[in-house]
């Protein structure tokens, strides 16, 4: 499979701080990728470095085996890009911004782009300044989706979206991976990213701390259970994916490896359960428990 | 008890402009009365110089209406105008500030969650307009009095000037009624200003000169403007109070109206509907240069209309100053100066030396549209343009093109406006001599905006401080350097100082000129082209 993305040892200084610290990604052609990491980890350098935006002081990146600060714009061509901040331009209405911005790349299709507004439910007509938040980033959705690429570059694009358009924004990235296209999805949430991607890269502090399939990373996204049941520590702990099995109070509490929850439930059952409280992990957690270090000390990108 | 707490909060929000505003306009009096003072210190001066601007259509309709031969009339007619444009402008913008502004920004919202009476905010911002207008009368009232001119004449100046600011604070209040934007309400009460300066400028141009009582019975445009009205107090020769009384009518018919309409309307809704924007954007909206073009236009055709004006007018102004005869030394040295050149013809060094002005317009113009990349840069909107296939070289000089065409299109206004005026008195000679003056400018003005895109590239962060500090400083050296005795390299360190007056036959500093202008643009996309984006 060809490699659309190469990023190895990638440093990029700002002053005294370091926001890529050797930075390593890679992104095969047709694959959904999520770049997950807490706020301030380096995802957004990464991307600016890879769209030429930024040059990096040391490793090398390639997109489409291209150097993406000296061949910016031959490797834009075939890129869509929504940007993690999208700002628009105030007296322009969101259908200017989006015929702008698409036809910088060669023009919108217009059957899509008719379909992405009405499917996003946005009103093209509205100037840029009367936007929300989530408005501003469905024009950019728009923008980016209402021209076919080879490569989307996508950071952040549904941090203002409520559950709805997030559902529609999900169909857009399996219509294109349908249509071969290759993406590139940077979240801080890890169960937006689960859904929709084949390969998760994990940065935090300017590096790439994991980085595979998601099946190799089940490990990593454990489920917490805390249960009043009759059942024993000895008997639950002994099962196959529980994990750090210990008594608090009245209660049982552990972790399960997320493909192990179905025969773990059925012991339980068959023991009986009075009370039970089940938490999916959060990045957070899936931070202190890996890395072992508190997140609020990263340094801001 | 909120109105009071809102006042408080909306004083300390203004604690720096307004006194910059207040004590600039004050000092602005000041320095006019001081002016009048020691130009035309004598009887005779003074009405010798009243005559001229009666018999000049372009001086009326740029001060407006002499009365009488006094030293205080002669301030108030000099200055009183534009006085009223700076105190006029001051309410508009206090209106907006703490009117549509903040509800636009979501800051109304905040406040009126609290038990607040809806009309509480702009009852407050009534009385910082009143606190404000107040203690501008008082400090007007000293700024007449340190030209020792009568008292009596200082208060009805004032006041007028006072109540009119008061008028414009009423139609800024209204204005942030009609529209949903902030900028939307500046821009409506910026017309009525300046529209109210226009039409008493036409009124008082088309207006009856009476030579020897030294006064002008205005044409009908004047009365209906409150500017108009403020003159026809005739401050310190009859000391009319009944105009002022009519201003003070605006003032309260156009308060009451803006708050009537504020107690019966929703919060952020306004009574004229925002006009939605187009669907589809039009087929030149597919480039850089053509967004360029699309965010600049509007600004280009304030900056192209207000000097093309000026180009119509000299026409009447070097026939005035023909007539006049003027053979005061002091006067011809400073247009040659200003005009770089030694002709003993004034109207020819009056044609230099306003069109050396238009290119400093130009060059303004011209730098604005530059810096326009800047702004795009740190909101952040650039960064979606140079994810398409968009080289940085073809965008920063998408921008300097723009800039170009804003510079050109300033000097050809006015230049063709120009040329009109003369052409309409018969004066074909005049009229190409303007054309081809205003045009002259262009390379030097261009130079402005090959180095402003130069900073750009290079130094980004501060581009637009030093950008116009550069601006600023040139031009003040090219303008007012020939007056000050400087060496000679330095005096010409100024563009404008390098542009010739028509006929020339010394082209060189021209060419080098136009030689600066693209090396600097290029230079300007090279070092954007080696830059990584900043904020």
């Amino acid at each position: 499979m060809t490699t659309v993305i190469q990023a190895s040892g990638l440093v990029k200084q700002f002053g005294r701080t370091r926001a890529l610290d050797g930075l390593d990604l890679s992104v095969s052609e047709g694959e959904v990728h999520g770049f997950l990491g807490p706020n301030g980890a380096g995802k957004s350098t990464t991307i600016r470095v890879l769209l030429g935006m930024l040059r990096g002081n040391g490793g090398s990146a390639s997109v489409f085996g291209r150097d993406p600060w000296r061949d910016a714009v031959g490797i834009h061509r075939d890129v869509a890009y929504v940007p993690g901040d999208v700002s628009l331009w105030p007296n322009l209405s969101g259908g200017e911004t989006i015929d702008y911005l698409t036809r910088l790349r060669g023009g919108a299709d217009p059957t899509l782009r008719a379909r992405l507004l009405k499917d996003f439910e946005l009103d093209p007509k509205k100037r840029g300044r009367s936007y929300s938040k989530g408005n501003r980033q469905k024009v950019a959705l728009v923008a980016a989706f209402a021209r076919r690429a080879k490569l989307y570059v996508l950071d952040e694009p549904t941090s203002g979206l409520d559950p709805v358009m997030e559902s529609v924004f999900r169909r857009e990235i399996e219509r294109v991976q349908g249509e071969g296209a290759t993406v590139l999805l940077s979240s801080h949430i890890l169960s937006e990213v689960e859904q929709l991607c084949d390969r998760v890269t994990i940065v935090r502090a300017g590096k790439a701390v994991e980085t595979g399939a998601l099946d190799e990373l089940r490990h990593l996204t454990r489920t917490s259970f805390r249960v009043t049941t009759p059942a024993t520590i000895a008997q639950v702990g002994k099962l196959a994916g529980v994990h750090d099995a210990r008594v608090e109070a009245d209660h049982l509490v552990f972790d399960v490896d997320t493909d192990a929850i179905d025969g773990v439930l059925s012991t339980l059952t068959k023991a009986g359960v009075s009370s039970l409280t089940v938490t999916p992990p959060s990045l957070e957690e899936l931070f202190l428990r890996h890395y072992g270090d508190r997140i609020e000390t990263e340094p801001a990108a | 008890m909120s109105v009071v707490r809102i006042l408080l909060q909306q004083i300390r929000r203004d604690r720096v402009t307004l006194p910059i505003w207040i004590l600039g306009t004050v000092a602005l009096l000041a320095v006019a009365a001081a002016s009048v003072g020691q130009e035309y210190g004598d009887v005779a001066g003074r009405s010798g110089i009243l005559r001229v601007a009666l018999a000049t259509p372009a001086l009326l309709a740029l001060r407006g209406i002499p009365n009488g031969d006094s030293l205080g009339s002669a301030v108030h007619f000099q200055s009183f105008a534009f006085l009223a444009v700076t105190i006029g402008l001051m309410n508009i913008f206090l209106a907006t500030r703490h009117g549509r502004a903040d509800e636009e920004q979501g800051r109304r919202e905040l406040v009126l969650a609290a038990p607040v009476s809806r009309l509480a905010p702009p009852i407050a911002t009534l009385l910082l307009g009143v606190v404000a207008n107040g203690l501008f009368v008082v400090l007007a009232i000293g700024g007449y009095a340190s030209a020792k001119v009568p008292v009596s004449g200082a208060v009805v100046s004032a006041v007028a000037l006072g109540l009119i600011g008061l008028a414009f604070l009423g139609l800024g209040m209204l204005a942030g009624e009609l529209t949903q934007t902030s900028r939307g309400a500046n821009t409506i009460g910026v017309i009525l200003v300046l529209g109210a300066y226009a039409l008493r400028a036409a009124g008082d141009a088309l207006g009856r000169a009476d030579v020897t009582k030294i006064t002008l019975e205005p044409a009908w445009p004047s009365w209906v403007s409150p500017i108009g009205w403020g003159q026809q107090t005739l401050a310190f020769t009859d000391n009319r109070w009944w105009p002022i009384a009519l201003i003070a009518a605006l003032a309260v018919v156009s308060i009451g109206a803006a708050l009537l309409v504020h107690s019966r309307r929703e919060l952020g809704e306004s009574l004229l509907a925002e006009r939605s924007g187009r669907a589809t954007a039009r087929a030149t909206l597919a480039s850089p240069a053509g967004l360029a073009w699309r965010l600049q236009w509007p600004a280009l055709i304030a900056w192209a209309g207000g000097s093309a004006l000026l180009g119509l007018v000299l026409g009447s102004l070097v026939t005035a100053v023909s007539n006049a005869n003027i053979d005061n030394a002091q006067i011809q040295a400073i247009l040659q100066s200003l005009g770089h050149t030694g002709a003993s013809d004034m109207g020819r060094t009056l044609i230099s030396a306003v069109m050396v002005l238009i290119g400093a317009v130009a060059a303004a113009a011209g730098v604005q549209a530059v810096l326009r990349m800047r702004e795009e840069e740190t909101e952040g909107r650039l960064e979606p343009v140079l994810a398409s296939p968009q080289s940085r070289v073809s965008w920063l000089l998408s921008y300097v093109l723009i800039a170009a065409v804003c510079v050109l299109v300033v000097l050809v206004a006015t230049g063709v406006a120009a040329a009109i005026g003369f052409a309409a008195v018969g004066q074909s000679d005049n009229a190409w001599l303007s054309l081809g003056s205003a045009l002259v400018q262009a390379p030097a003005a261009l130079s402005f905006v090959g180095v402003t895109a130069l900073l750009v590239g290079l130094l980004p962060r501060i581009a637009v401080s030093l950008g116009w500090a550069v601006f600023g400083i040139l031009i003040g050296f090219g303008l007012f350097g020939g007056l000050l005795n400087l060496p000679d390299g330095v005096d010409k360190i100024s563009p404008i100082a390098n542009v010739p007056a028509l006929p020339t036959d010394d082209w060189g500093p021209t060419i080098l000129l136009a030689v600066i202008a693209l090396v600097a643009a290029a230079a300007g996309a090279v070092a954007l082209r080696r830059r990584d984006l900043s904020a």
